[in-house]
């Protein structure tokens, strides 16, 4: 779908961007995506048709796959939001070096980001599952498994994350001021740092606003209280980006790795008091929180992506500029359609998935793989003669 | 021989991948749609179930293949087609759905089924209707389309060239089905192939002879160096029409042994034909136009640059990617449940 809505609503976008940003989408489908596919189907439907070997190689093809595919789709929205490398042409941009292009300035630190932080969110996921198996009392030995891996990537990558994540908002200070003005969501210089607002777009103040004094300066490195967060005021008025999405992006993302973190330092004390599989309240707060990760993940690209209007490609084509020449009511009946057909994906996906958790992966051996949709037997010639 | 004419190639055969595999399971849906018996519905569902979302991969190739080497081409042909890709989308999503959770038998599967066929069958008909619509043509001026979301029906023109997709992909499937299985499903697609094979053969000559009232489009019949394409072309289409609406004869498949085997696949051969044909005799008839009435290959190109980027990553990835394709067919190989027995878990 999404490789249609590039051409449909953003007829212009496409037409112009086509040679840089579709070129590197393509190579995510004919590298990552294919590969993807490819070898899901075999490992899903596969099982009693391949062996061992090839069960575990397709696992390995299925990771390299995505992984290769968020590199491309990282690559080709750092570009947007750092554009390097290339020439404009009657208005469409035309690579001059790949490399460039490839590696603009915010690729590699961003990269590394997303790919920390789909790990995050899926242990995350996997730590509540198997805590709700514990409240459960099934499935234990996948759940003992589940949670001890779980946690303990989580207790390595998040403070990593930490580090991480500063190094983003460094980019964003240095190639887009204007996001990080409005996603620290000050309109006058402040040495203090702001947790809550209730922020006013037009400005020249917010409504109301919750700050921490000296914070502002510590996280500017500046221990002594001096220096102040730039606010929104010095970016002129058109090039603003929202700010409460921006900020609120921001604050959720941040603040749901801040509580990532404590529940896994938490999960670690009692793992090293080898209370981590009875503490009861520890597994409620484990499902309690499923959410978190992904939360994280979805504020921090709204973050992103707000936080670069109002340009489609930072500084250099404005979101206005490239939408498809459309009548108004075509927008408005395929957007409705596809907000009512999401919706009932995300019903059955919710509903499947729920489902599946609760049928749980089946209390044979560890090494069997879970038996989900394998409904599928009844090839002839490779289903057992009868 | 510029780069831009090889990616043409390229995009070309994405295409045909698309139409002939996502083809075959969107007739399929169809064909659920024609047959009540909830034994048989199953037989064919499985036949899609594992295969769709690979088929429909190939779309998405061809999407960015369009769009990463013929950028211009995206930017006007989609927003000027937007009324038919829409629901195209929502169909495939809805019929990708309603294959994976058809079998759950937990009462919604009474839904699930209707919507797989009913999804199948409006995608054939919008791809079959888009595609009408660009051999017609589409006006543009610069690099936006410049026309109102129903121009591209061309007073109905479409609606033609959408029941003749219909058509083709009945077509597919039922060549597909009838190599897949026997008894009862083989002897039913045969004769729903039949059929099939006569409403294209209608709908392709309506077609042809209606597109010079319909459209703008300059077609190259009369001179160039196409013209032995799309004659040769309309000459492979018609004799594939001929041989798949023959070879449809559940008589001999019936017989065991290899050679019932292999005439059982030959409607499948035969529906090759009439895609191949087709598809030369309309890319004959536009090259080197690609959206009638302006807009040529050379001009709507990516620069040098992009291209020779593009042929070089997809040209080493493509035999990948087609060697573990294959792999995966290989592994689910072979006839669609025929002892029943079998399946009962």
């Amino acid at each position: 779908v999404l490789t249609f809505e590039f051409g449909l609503n953003w007829g212009k976008f496409a037409h112009d961007v086509g040679p840089i940003v579709g070129v590197m989408i393509l190579m995510e489908v004919v590298m990552a995506f294919f590969l993807e596919a490819g070898f899901l189907g075999l490992l899903v439907y596969g099982d009693g048709r391949i062996g061992k070997r090839m069960m575990m190689f397709s696992t390995c093809m299925v990771t390299l796959g995505t992984t290769l595919s968020v590199t491309w789709i990282l690559a080709a929205n750092s570009w947007m939001q750092t554009p390097a490398g290339y020439k404009t042409v009657g208005g469409q941009f035309q690579p001059v070096n790949w490399i460039h292009v490839i590696f603009s300035p915010s690729f590699g630190i961003r990269f590394i980001h997303m790919l920390v932080a789909v790990l995050i969110a899926s242990s995350w996921f996997v730590a509540g599952i198997s805590a709700w198996y514990f409240l459960k009392h099934r499935h234990l030995p996948i759940a003992r498994r589940g949670l001890s891996i779980a946690l303990g990537t989580l207790a390595v990558v998040l403070p990593l994350q930490g580090f991480i994540g500063d190094s983003v908002v460094a980019y964003v200070a240095q190639y887009k001021t204007a996001q990080f003005e409005a996603q620290e969501g000050n309109w006058k210089p402040n040495t203090g740092y702001n947790i809550l607002e209730l922020p006013n777009q037009a400005g020249p103040a917010n409504n109301w606003q919750v700050t921490v004094p000296w914070l502002g300066s510590a996280i500017s490195k500046d221990w002594s209280g001096h220096t102040a967060i730039p606010p929104l005021s010095l970016t002129p008025k058109s090039l603003r980006p929202d700010l409460l999405t921006t900020f609120y992006g921001f604050r959720v993302m941040w603040f749901g790795w801040a509580g990532m973190i404590a529940v896994a330092m938490v999960g670690v004390v009692l793992r090293l008091r080898g209370r981590l599989y009875t503490t009861r309240w520890f597994h409620r707060l484990l499902v309690g929180l499923v959410p978190f990760g992904v939360l994280a993940v979805w504020a921090g690209w709204v973050l992103a992506e707000t936080g670069r209007q109002p340009w489609l490609v930072y500084g250099k084509l404005p979101t206005a500029a490239a939408v498809s020449p459309l009548h108004t009511w075509s927008v408005i009946a395929s957007l409705a359609g596809f907000v009512l057909i999401y919706l009932a994906l995300l019903g059955t996906y919710a509903w499947y998935v729920a489902r599946a958790v609760r049928e749980g992966p089946g209390d044979g051996p560890l090494a069997e793989p879970p038996a989900a949709p394998t409904l599928r037997p009844g090839l002839t010639g490779l289903a057992p003669a009868s | 021989m510029q780069l831009s004419d090889a990616w043409m190639i390229f995009v070309f055969l994405a295409l045909t991948m698309y139409i002939v595999l996502d083809g075959y399971d969107l007739g399929i849906g169809v064909l659920t749609l024609l047959d009540r018996d909830p034994g048989r519905r199953r037989d064919m569902h499985e036949l899609v179930a594992w295969t769709w979302d690979g088929n429909e991969s190939w779309l998405v190739l061809l999407a960015l293949a369009l769009w990463a080497g013929l950028p211009l081409v995206t930017g006007i042909a989609l927003p000027a087609l937007y009324v038919v890709l829409v629901p195209m989308l929502w169909s495939l999503i809805l019929r990708g759905l309603a294959i994976e959770l058809i079998d759950e038998h937990d009462g919604w599967h009474r839904v699930w089924g209707p919507a797989f066929s009913v999804g199948s069958l409006l995608v054939a008909f919008c791809q079959g209707a888009a595609f009408g619509g660009l051999l017609a043509g589409l006006p543009a001026s610069g690099s936006d389309f410049a026309g109102g979301p129903f121009t591209f029906l061309h007073h109905g023109y479409a609606v033609l060239t959408g029941l003749s997709a219909i058509a083709l992909y009945v077509l597919a499937g039922c060549a597909w089905v009838y190599g897949k299985s026997d008894g009862e499903l083989q002897l039913r697609v045969a004769r729903t192939g039949r059929l099939a094979s006569v409403a294209l053969a209608v709908g392709t000559a309506a077609s042809w002879s209606l597109l010079s009232s319909a459209g703008s489009a300059t077609l190259h019949t009369g001179a160039g160096a196409a013209v032995p394409v799309w004659i040769a072309g309309a000459a492979v289409l018609a004799a594939g029409l001929v041989l798949v609406n023959r070879s449809f004869s559940a008589g001999r498949a019936f017989s065991a042994g290899r050679a019932g085997q292999r005439s059982a696949w030959a409607p499948a051969y035969a529906t090759l034909a009439v895609y191949g044909g087709g598809l030369l005799l309309a890319g004959g008839l536009l090259y080197p136009t690609l959206i009638p009435p302006h807009i040529t290959v050379h001009a709507a190109a990516s620069p040098h640059t992009s291209l020779l980027f593009e042929v070089i990553g997809v040209g080493a990835m493509i035999p990948i990617v087609a060697t573990y394709q294959i792999y995966a067919y290989w592994v689910f190989r072979g006839k669609v449940n025929v002892k029943r027995e079998a399946r009962v878990t």
